[in-house]
């Protein structure tokens, strides 16, 4: 088997693992084929695409093996912290502890696609009433209520205010189900008004300095609860250490990004980006392995980028996606239909923008919270999608609508005229379901027109 | 006078008057079709209805909307792109317990009114806002009197008035006041009603049933809590805060246990029987109670889901209600 980067089945992996295994190949203690994760139920990983480098194996395999993570991590008397709705600030006070670990158990909403449907969480769902009009996340109930996908954590927390209202519904009705939740408020980002001393963000936002100052009694409030259940006081320097740590994973994924959506040749496919952005979070509930996982693959990218080799063709159709799609293939399949990936927006390039670290560390987080794309107004998230399309010389615009999701409703609409009147490129919207399989011809239609759109107005 | 329109409860009317001008809450039409949007999908039909209401007001000088639910923060993008008037978003806290939570909403109110004196032109005074609080809570207490003097429909549609034009609005000018009929007790519990929901009130009563408690955000639980005279007179806006942020209970609350307490005191006290639960399709919020109310009360729950079209007024929502009646009574 060759080492030609590309993109191979998991039937093709057990051959090249064995190749690579022979080869030397050096593997964490998670390391393993993927295929035996299929044993756990993951069917879905039968159908997808993977990039064939060992960088994405160890990606895989620390992806899918994080609920053994957190078994053991409350096994070798870690405590558990489950933050909800959090995009990437919680955990980086949590990780700053020696004996917590942060997981975000939103990400439940993957686990009806990976099982394809299989593990009963929606059904789960639905009898407590929270039935297909919410958001997939709603899984997450399923998850809670049957124990069986993450150990249910000692301290949950939970931001309201300016987010969705599928997630606080159901964190809600999480809540009435007897689980205890620490809720904390975000307001919803505004511009400073003539007389208010405004704030820049990082990411470019600005907010007023009296909601950043709100935010950071909200982040003491949660350091406090935090500090209670660690049994350890959490001082600035720790806080700072903390925040230096996780500003290294953004850094990796920073220099990832830029060289992955920018190289001529696409160097690593869209679904392997989209677990190396997630990892920003929450580091798949272990911060100095998603280091490593990270620093792996940016070496795999700058390899094969200084080779000028690639997995997709040099004339793929520049893509910027919005949202995280509930179906994981989809992405394989906007590759198949002749486009790639260049730049980003999954709900959370504030986790992706680096922490300030000049700034008192509750301050600067309470920064990067308010620089959360979503807890603004949809126009200045089609501003910041805007300045990314330019960046990564993005051709077209593609908004995945997540079904039921509060915001999705509204916001296509937004972004779509600023994007085509800001920069007159195609956009095009997508519904992505958890399972696309009955609708593929239709997703399929509709990436490959946008394809074609992008390829004729190459020639105009 | 100029005129502010607004739906959201939290918005406190005596701030808006005191600013010389005329606070409207309105009630809104349902809009068949997806209205000034480009798209209804996935879009809840109240929140449709506002926008489509905002942008062919022609009698307002403003808009105010809240944060209190994500559409309707979403819907304020694309006011202030396609409505001629200004459009204001206010941030109300969804927590309730910290004082920073409700200084965050002292603060919105005091952000309100730069805006309101932008539009009016001038300031307010303290002594105007009393004035306003005293008028405003007299005639709330006397709409709440009333309660056993108008039927259903009637005391629902003066609390509606009340909130559409203000203290003008009184119970005995209720047009053909007659005594509420007997019937099966039933709340009405929900988020707002729209202008054709409130024919409800009539289906249940030719039904064979009386609404005793309109829960709805429309209704009683939509009125913030009476004024504590002594306290106001010393800093009315604190009080006015109070009233309408520690008095309104909502599905929007986190935690929103409160607003289960004040079901279970006005469900025991006014004898009901059984609750018709009103929702909008689309509306997370609502939704997501539905079972919980249905786990926790120990009456019967009809659940009415309104997609924003008139048939389901028309056909199937008088159907359930005559049903759910018959097994009543």
């Amino acid at each position: 088997m060759s080492d030609m980067p590309r993109q191979i089945t998991l039937e093709e992996w057990d051959q090249r693992y064995e190749q690579l295994q022979k080869a030397g190949l050096h593997q964490p203690s998670y390391g393993g084929p993927l295929s035996r994760h299929v044993g756990d139920g993951d069917k879905r990983l039968l159908k997808l695409r993977y990039d064939n480098s060992a960088a994405a194996l160890r990606l895989w395999n620390f992806l899918l093996t994080e609920e053994d993570r957190l078994h053991e991590a409350r096994n070798k008397g870690k405590r558990l912290v489950g933050t909800m709705k959090d995009l990437g600030t919680v955990p980086v006070m949590a990780y700053s502890f020696d004996n917590l670990a942060a997981f975000y158990p939103d990400g439940a909403w993957w686990i009806p696609c990976m099982m394809e449907l299989d593990a009963g969480l929606l059904e789960i769902a639905d009898s407590l009433g929270i039935d297909e009009s919410f958001c997939p996340v709603r899984a997450m109930l399923g998850a809670f209520v049957t124990g069986a996908h993450f150990p249910i954590p000692e301290l949950l927390t939970c931001s309201v205010g300016a987010t969705c209202d599928d997630f606080s519904a159901i964190a809600q009705r999480l809540n009435g189900l007897g689980y205890p939740i620490l809720w904390w408020e975000v307001p919803h980002r505004r511009s400073g008004e003539p007389g208010e001393t405004t704030v820049k963000l990082p990411g470019g936002f600005s907010a007023p300095k009296c909601q950043v100052e709100f935010v950071k009694s909200e982040l003491e409030r949660l350091k406090t609860a935090l500090e209670e259940l660690a049994g350890q006081h959490l001082d600035e320097e720790k806080l700072s250490a903390g925040i230096k740590k996780a500003n290294q994973v953004r850094t990796y994924l920073a220099e990832i990004r830029q060289l992955a959506f920018t190289a001529e040749l696409c160097p690593m496919p869209a679904l392997e980006m989209l677990i190396a952005e997630m990892l920003a979070i929450h580091f798949c509930s272990d911060q100095d392995e998603t280091i490593e996982v990270l620093r792996e693959l940016l070496g795999e990218i700058k390899t094969r980028v200084q080779a000028g080799k690639g997995v997709l063709g040099a004339d793929a159709a520049r893509i910027f996606w919005v949202n995280p799609v509930a179906d994981l293939q989809v992405m394989n399949l906007l590759e198949d239909c002749g486009g790639r990936i260049c730049g980003t927006e999954y709900l959370f390039s504030h986790a992706l923008d680096t922490i300030p670290e000049d700034l008192r560390p509750v301050e600067a987080l309470a920064q990067m919270v308010l620089a959360d794309p979503m807890v603004g107004s949809s126009a200045d998230r089609a501003e910041r999608i805007c300045a990314d399309v330019r960046r990564f010389g993005a051709e077209a615009v593609l908004i995945s609508r997540i079904p039921g999701a509060s915001h999705c409703a509204l916001e296509g609409e937004v972004i779509s005229e600023i994007v085509q009147t800001e920069l007159d490129i195609p956009v095009l919207e997508i519904e992505v379901p958890p399972v696309t399989d009955s609708m593929r011809p239709t997703l399929r239609t509709r990436a490959e027109a946008l394809v074609e759109t992008i390829k004729a107005r190459r020639k105009r | 006078m100029k005129t502010i329109i607004y739906t959201c409860p939290y918005v406190p009317a005596e701030w808006i008057a005191a600013h010389g001008l005329r606070p409207s809450r309105i009630i809104l039409s349902a809009v068949s079709s997806a209205g000034s949007i480009t798209r209804a999908e996935g879009v809840c039909p109240y929140v449709r209805a506002f926008i489509d209401e905002a942008t062919t007001e022609k009698r307002a000088c403003g808009v105010v909307m809240t944060t209190v639910c994500d559409q309707m923060r979403r819907a304020f993008d694309i006011l202030v792109r396609k409505c001629n008037l200004p459009v204001f978003l206010m941030n109300v806290p969804n927590t309730w317990q910290s004082v920073a939570a409700q200084k965050l909403y002292l603060d919105e109110l005091k952000r309100l009114g730069r805006f309101l004196i932008q539009l009016a032109g001038k300031s307010f005074s303290q002594d105007k806002l009393s004035q306003v609080m005293l008028e405003y809570d007299t005639v709330r207490a006397c709409i709440l009197a009333a309660r056993g003097h108008l039927t259903s429909r009637q005391y629902a549609e003066v609390i509606a008035a009340f909130g559409r034009d203000g203290p003008g609005t009184r119970p005995d000018n209720a047009e053909g006041a007659r005594p509420p009929i007997a019937g099966v007790p039933l709340a009405i519990v929900g988020g707002p009603l729209m202008k054709q929901s409130f024919d409800i009130f009539d289906i249940v009563e030719q039904s064979g049933g009386r609404i005793v408690l309109d829960a709805t955000e429309t209704g009683e639980r939509g009125m913030c809590a009476p004024f504590d005279r002594r306290r106001f007179r010393d800093d009315p806006l604190m009080e006015l805060a109070n009233a309408y942020f520690g008095g309104i209970q909502d599905a929007s609350r986190r935690p929103n246990n409160e607003l289960y307490k004040w079901l279970d005191h006005e469900l025991v006290s006014r004898g009901v029987r059984g609750i018709i639960f009103h929702r909008y399709l689309w509306c997370d919020m609502w939704h997501a109670e539905l079972w919980r109310l249905k786990d926790w009360v120990d009456l019967p729950v009809l659940d009415i889901d309104i997609g924003g079209d008139n048939e389901t007024y028309q056909h199937r929502t008088p159907n359930r209600i005559r049903a759910f009646l018959e097994m009543l009574q």
